[in-house]
């Protein structure tokens, strides 16, 4: 999955697949802005076939806590 | 339509059904189906609520009912159907906490509640904490129900000087406002300019529903001219709702212009055979003409990289208080001036000591219950204090230099904007966003980097370069204008739900 997410992040940021670790937050460290951030979550919505709370979002600040929260839907 | 005909949004829904009948005027999702609603079955819709919500009065005074929740259909009958029988609906913005909804609820008097499901849980504590709220409607339990029980009848008539709604304005600075907008402020800005819409046009509206810009321009505007409105489900479902709904209209924020722009980009890089207005009609969906944004400042470069890329792309300046419309663009006009638009029709607009003042039948009524504020933003003689810095040219196009609550006064008595110095900063890639203050009598910067660009840069490289930068700015202004202190902050600013930065906010950033 974090192949996957780095692929997208790169959709909405101007870095490489390997610069984006676990521990990188989205706003701080990759630059991205609070819809950037959403339409991100859309994507990974359609591509893991998974429905994200909307309520739930606001707490994932890193590459990885959104990995981790993502694979609890999907299990 | 008639429009000299409209005088109140209860006029607008009977015109809009009998002149555009089962054309579709509403789609929403509901899970992955997607459901339409003719412009008959919404006036119809619309009475079996104004049936409900007049049930619900206990005296002959107009009953006050708050609206929360995602844009949907059941949000527009509930909203129409209150105001229709000459009650008036309080949109609430769907990001307040519940602590924040309680004290709008007490403020605005509100007697009924209705709410999506996501609001449910607060409901106990509104009971406990807003006595006055006797009437609860859930969305996804009670609507359906209300509308089987509440046989449709034909409208009561209600005066065009009737409130329509209490709109609290979100501000970059103080206590919120209940802004008070009568049935004749929001028809005169629906009706003040004419455009090229038509029945065959479809606008996904993806601004939040409690925004008077969403409520005005995607609207209202498509009562009156009988277009398509698409529902946006969420913020997340832009792009795909983009291409389910293929819409030829759209308003945006800035933000979103942004984001949309660097997916474009992207997507480009990803397939450079293909031209870049090719990918860009591909992104929104294939049939998208006509981009108006409104509600913060839009870069001219990013304006023009649309119009290079085939789509009209206009900017207009209002605010909530003038229902919201002042100016307008010509979306045909290409030359992204950096103005705001063109005055809109019967609007009387004239700057005293730089503020824009305005005069229309478009301006609220007052603020709710605040009658010092009301006498602070409206002179006896009708004019509206913008509150904004600017000047209007030969062509009576607006052009903002800042917000006049913003301004620095310095020590020698010149007023600087910030807005004016942040300004000049538009277009450098590697900041992201900037804020100029004053810091002990001496004119500060805080600026958060774009790490897409800034990434690997040390601390040092960073403050060289954002020196460098300053630098080249203060030599195009007055010695007075300099700025003379520099923070670089890790995080992003705290924004409004109208994602405009909060001006009064704590210091963050280290001074390099």
């Amino acid at each position: 999955m974090l192949e996957k997410m780095k692929e997208l992040i790169c959709n909405y940021v101007e870095a490489s697949p390997e610069d984006i670790t676990e521990n990188a937050r989205f706003i701080e460290d990759l630059g991205m802005n609070s819809y950037d951030f959403m339409c991100l979550l859309g994507d990974i919505e359609t591509e893991f076939d998974i429905s994200v709370d909307e309520n739930e979002i606001v707490k994932l600040q890193t590459v990885g806590e959104a990995i981790s929260y993502f694979k609890t839907l999907q299990a | 339509m008639n429009k000299h005909k409209i005088k109140t949004l209860q006029d607008l829904v009977t015109a809009a059904a009998k002149e555009y009948g089962d054309n579709i005027f509403l789609k929403e999702k509901h899970g992955k189906d997607v459901i339409e609603k003719s412009f008959n079955t919404f006036c119809e819709d619309v009475q079996r609520m104004t049936a409900f919500v007049s049930s619900k009065r206990s005296t002959d005074k107009p009953i006050h009912a708050a609206l929360i929740g995602a844009s949907s259909y059941a949000w527009l009958v509930s909203y129409f159907g209150t105001v229709c029988g000459g009650n008036a609906a309080v949109p609430l913005d769907a990001q307040l906490g519940c602590s924040d909804i309680c004290e709008l609820l007490n403020r605005s008097d509100s007697e009924i509640f209705f709410c999506d499901s996501r609001y449910e849980s607060m409901i106990p504590e509104i009971q406990q904490s807003c006595p006055n709220v006797r009437t609860f409607v859930c969305f996804s339990t009670d609507f359906e129900t209300i509308l089987n029980e509440n046989a449709p009848a034909a409208f009561e008539p209600v005066a065009p000087q009737a409130l329509a709604a209490i709109s609290y304005t979100s501000g970059t600075t103080g206590k919120s406002k209940g802004v008070m907008l009568l049935n004749s402020n929001l028809i005169d800005n629906a009706m003040c300019q004419d455009n090229e819409s038509t029945p065959d046009d479809v606008i996904l509206s993806v601004l939040p529903i409690h925004h008077i810009y969403c409520f005005t321009c995607d609207i209202l505007c498509c009562l009156r001219y009988g277009a398509e409105l698409c529902l946006n489900d969420s913020m997340l479902h832009i792009p795909q709702n983009l291409k389910l709904f293929r819409p030829t209209i759209m308003l945006i924020v800035p933000m979103i212009a942004e984001t949309m722009y660097k997916q474009i980009l992207a997507a480009a890089n990803a397939k450079p055979d293909i031209p870049i207005s090719a990918i860009a009609n591909t992104v929104f969906g294939g049939r998208l003409r006509t981009i108006y944004s409104g509600g913060a400042y839009l870069r001219p470069e990013l304006q023009k990289a649309y119009i290079d890329m085939g789509f009209q792309m206009a900017q207009g300046y209002g605010m909530t208080e003038c229902s919201p419309r002042i100016s307008t663009a010509d979306p045909f006009d290409t030359a992204c001036n950096g103005d705001v638009g063109v005055i809109v029709n019967g609007c009387q607009v004239k700057t005293v000591d730089g503020e824009i003042m305005v005069k229309s039948p478009s301006v609220m009524a007052g603020y709710y219950k605040d009658a010092e504020a009301t006498t602070e933003a409206i002179t006896p003689d009708g004019w509206l204090h913008t509150g904004d810095l600017g000047y209007v040219d030969d062509k009576n196009r607006i052009f903002i230099t800042g917000r006049k609550k913003n301004l620095i006064i310095l020590s020698n008595g010149e007023n600087v904007s910030p807005e004016e110095l942040e300004n000049k900063f538009a277009g450098t890639d590697y900041i992201a966003e900037i804020l100029v203050y004053t810091e002990d009598s001496v004119i500060c910067a805080e600026i958060f980097p774009d790490n897409n660009i800034c990434i690997n840069w040390t601390d040092e490289e960073l403050a060289a370069k954002f020196h460098e930068t300053v630098d080249a700015v203060n030599k195009t202004v007055t010695s007075a204008k300099t700025i003379r202190r520099l923070r670089i902050r890790e995080v992003e600013f705290d924004k409004t739900t109208s994602k405009k930065i909060r001006r009064s906010q704590a210091v963050q950033g280290h001074q390099v």
